[in-house]
């Protein structure tokens, strides 16, 4: 191996345009010698880094003088190049490990990671304390103000209701919503909602009993937390995809449950009920009625079927937990009629017309 | 040196291939897949080390300095100064709007399109600062002092105007504009300065304006035509198919005749912004002509169709070289006065532009 050798060179101080040609000289030691007409300068390798590799010639820099730039022929002597900083071509590591390495390595992490978001909101969301939810779930929607129905009488029917299926020492916040669609929400911060559509609908306050239960249901077993967590990755991932912000999409409205959250819901509804002696066949009649063949009907409910199981089949576990038992009517006529007039009763309900 | 291959006669030069660009672009597009998109900061880098080195100002080639770690602490910097913000706005209005405040909860809501309205000038600003100050010629960078927050607000004011009557003046406001932006750039010692005239492009931007006014007649009147001219063949049924085929044929005229004519515009905007930019004593041209730049544009389509949408990756190397090619510049250069630039450098990179998606040039 050659130990001294002198190679044409160009470099530029940094400081002006000027170009400055001659000869590289190495003796051996730790430094390169650049002899020119204009320029005479003796640099240190450990002050030179790799700049880059273009048509035919090497780039090197100085630290110590971030502009100045060192223009030496690609083809140097091997002892020589040993000596200059190594050429990056992808920068940090993966040069270290290689391309494929590197991309294998990367894949891997993506995939863990993909997976750990995506599974997030099922292990997350049950972990979340309820004070958390309560405060999240206050902050986005509030009381709803003047939009739930009230009056004396209907507000202690449907506390009785509730009563038969959240039994807790802290119950969920169930209300009569001002609108006309057959359908009913568990919302974040364990607020329910009976639409009053659904409740006109209703022929038996066992009907109630059983929604409500559900919707309970819902917010016991951590299902909102979990869905609000699933929308909020995802708007996320629709925020992150097309690079551009502003769009994201934050709909409460489009929030949906998977179909083992809606079984553990109608269970729950169904424990609940039969410990508070109430019959589920209400709910199996209002199933039978959103799953029959009039269209009339289906029609009206169509807000509730889209989004949950074959209701035949959530019939049929109804009627099966009833067989062979005995109930007590979870309501009197009186309190049921209550609850049917609810909102035409209340002087100042508003409207709801913005947000389902 | 190295300059057989450059066009020896202009002052701009590129000797890149598309073939040693595939080595730096499919590496770049497998990193960017495995990486859910966090190396394509790196990847933009990799790609403009690429080009610029190939590319040839005179005597010398250029050089790109930029990082990518920089690009990716811009687009952190973004995410976590203005989107996240947008978030918890869309959050509070929403809550607003829930709580029967809906006024405030809509007028709120729509802070956030302000907001960009302002950061896409901002942003366009900045990107063109962050180029000029990461690209390197004979060892000297290029950038700007100012911050180019006076610059959003004009292209607020300017933008709006343009199309306050009826659209007239947007002409203007482009230029207006590519003025202002250039004016506060500098490269080296020396600032650039620019006076493109809206005047020169007005009639251009006229014959865009009121061609749909005149297919909308011309169509009638051939609708008209075919329909008569059906008749004659072919009786009543003749006369129905003859109408349609003609709306058919206007209706394919309308949209390639209009992107034919906004390219036209875009052509002659692009030749007198460019053409009217100096530099100390360099005065620069683009002489792209319409055909030029049809030619490129369905150049990108049908390299991206015929690749399965692969073809993509090309496209940086393809508007570039598009770019050098056409650049020229004549005057002199005094390499003993071009010292280095003293302008203040951003440490990050073009977040917002990235954020918003939009070109620098």
């Amino acid at each position: 191996m050659e130990s001294s050798f002198r190679t044409p060179a160009q470099w530029y101080d940094g400081h002006n345009a000027i170009r400055h040609e001659g000869e590289a000289l190495w003796d051996g030691s730790g430094t390169l010698s650049l002899r020119g007409f204009s320029s005479e300068l003796t640099l240190p390798f450990a002050d030179l880094e790799f700049g880059e590799h273009r048509g035919g010639e090497m780039v090197y820099r100085r630290a110590s003088e971030p502009d100045f730039r060192l223009i030496l022929p690609e083809d140097l002597p091997p002892g020589l190049a040993a000596k200059l900083p190594e050429k990056k071509v992808y920068g940090g590591w993966i040069d270290k490990v290689g391309l494929g390495k590197a991309s294998a390595a990367f894949a891997a992490v993506s995939v863990a990671a993909v997976a750990l978001f995506l599974t997030a909101p099922d292990w997350l969301g049950p972990r979340v304390p309820h004070s958390w939810e309560r405060n999240l779930g206050d902050a986005m929607v509030g009381d709803f103000g003047n939009r739930l129905c009230s009056t004396p009488e209907g507000d202690a029917a449907l506390a009785k209701l509730l009563d038969a299926v959240d039994p807790d020492e802290q119950q969920v916040r169930a209300g009569v919503a001002n609108i006309g669609m057959v359908n009913a929400v568990a919302l974040p911060g364990g607020q329910v909602l009976l639409f009053d559509g659904l409740v006109q609908d209703a022929e038996t306050p066992e009907e109630l009993a059983g929604v409500l239960g559900h919707e309970v249901g819902h917010v016991r077993e951590r299902h909102v937390m979990t869905a609000l967590l699933r929308q909020f990755g995802l708007s996320i991932l629709l925020s992150g995809a097309n690079s551009g912000v502003g769009d994201t999409v934050f709909g409460l409205a489009s929030m949906g449950y998977s179909r083992d959250a809606e079984r553990e819901a109608d269970e729950f509804a169904r424990e609940r009920m039969e410990e508070s002696r109430v019959s589920p066949l209400g709910a199996a009649r209002f199933f039978e009625r959103i799953g029959g063949d009039s269209e009339a009907e289906e029609d009206s409910l169509v807000g509730w079927v889209a989004s949950h199981p074959a209701p035949r089949e959530r019939a049929k576990a109804f009627r099966k937990a009833a067989e062979g038992k005995t109930f007590a009517p979870v309501l009197t006529a009186q309190e049921f009629e209550a609850l049917k007039s609810m909102c035409e009763d209340d002087p100042d309900v508003e409207e709801f017309d913005f947000f389902f | 040196m190295h300059y057989e291959n450059m066009q020896a006669d202009s002052a701009f030069g590129f000797d890149g291939t598309w073939q040693d660009f595939a080595k730096i672009a499919l590496p770049n597009l497998l990193l960017t897949i495995v990486t859910l998109g966090i190396y394509r900061f790196w990847a933009t880098t990799r790609e403009r080390q690429y080009l610029w080195s190939h590319t040839r100002f005179v005597d010398e080639r250029l050089e790109w300095t930029g990082t990518g770690k920089e690009l990716f602490v811009g687009f952190v910097l973004v995410m976590l100064l203005f989107a996240l913000p947008v978030f918890g706005i869309q959050f509070v209005s929403q809550a607003l709007v829930m709580r029967g405040y809906e006024a405030a909860g809509v007028l709120l809501g729509m802070l956030p399109l302000f907001a960009i309205f302002y950061l896409t000038g901002l942003a366009r600003f900045r990107a063109l600062r962050y180029r000029l100050s990461r690209t390197r010629w004979r060892g000297i960078r290029g950038g700007s002092n100012n911050q180019g927050l006076g610059y959003g607000v004009s292209y607020m004011w300017k933008t709006f105007v343009g199309y306050l009557a009826i659209g007239l003046l947007i002409p203007w406001s482009m230029t207006s504009l590519w003025n202002e932006r250039w004016g506060k750039m500098s490269f080296g010692p020396y600032e650039f300065n620019a006076h493109a005239d809206s005047g020169n492009i007005f009639a251009r931007f006229l014959l865009f304006y009121l061609s749909p006014i005149i297919f909308v007649v011309g169509g009638v009147i051939a609708a008209a035509t075919g329909g008569l001219a059906g008749y004659g063949l072919g009786g009543e049924e003749g006369a129905g198919i003859g109408a349609m085929a003609s709306f058919f044929i206007l209706a394919i005229f309308f949209y390639f005749g209009l992107g034919v004519i906004a390219v036209a515009f875009y052509a002659k905007f692009y030749r007198e912004a460019v053409g009217s930019t100096h530099w100390e004593d360099l005065h620069f041209s683009f002489e792209a002509s319409t055909m030029d730049w049809i030619k490129l544009l369905i150049g990108d389509v049908l390299i991206v169709m015929f690749t399965l949408g692969l073809g993509f990756i090309f496209l940086s190397y393809r508007h570039w070289k598009f770019m050098i090619e056409n650049l020229e510049a004549s005057g002199d250069i005094l390499l003993d006065d071009l010292t280095q630039s003293t302008t203040k450098t951003a440490k990050h990179g073009e977040g917002l532009l990235d954020a918003f998606d939009i070109g620098a040039f």
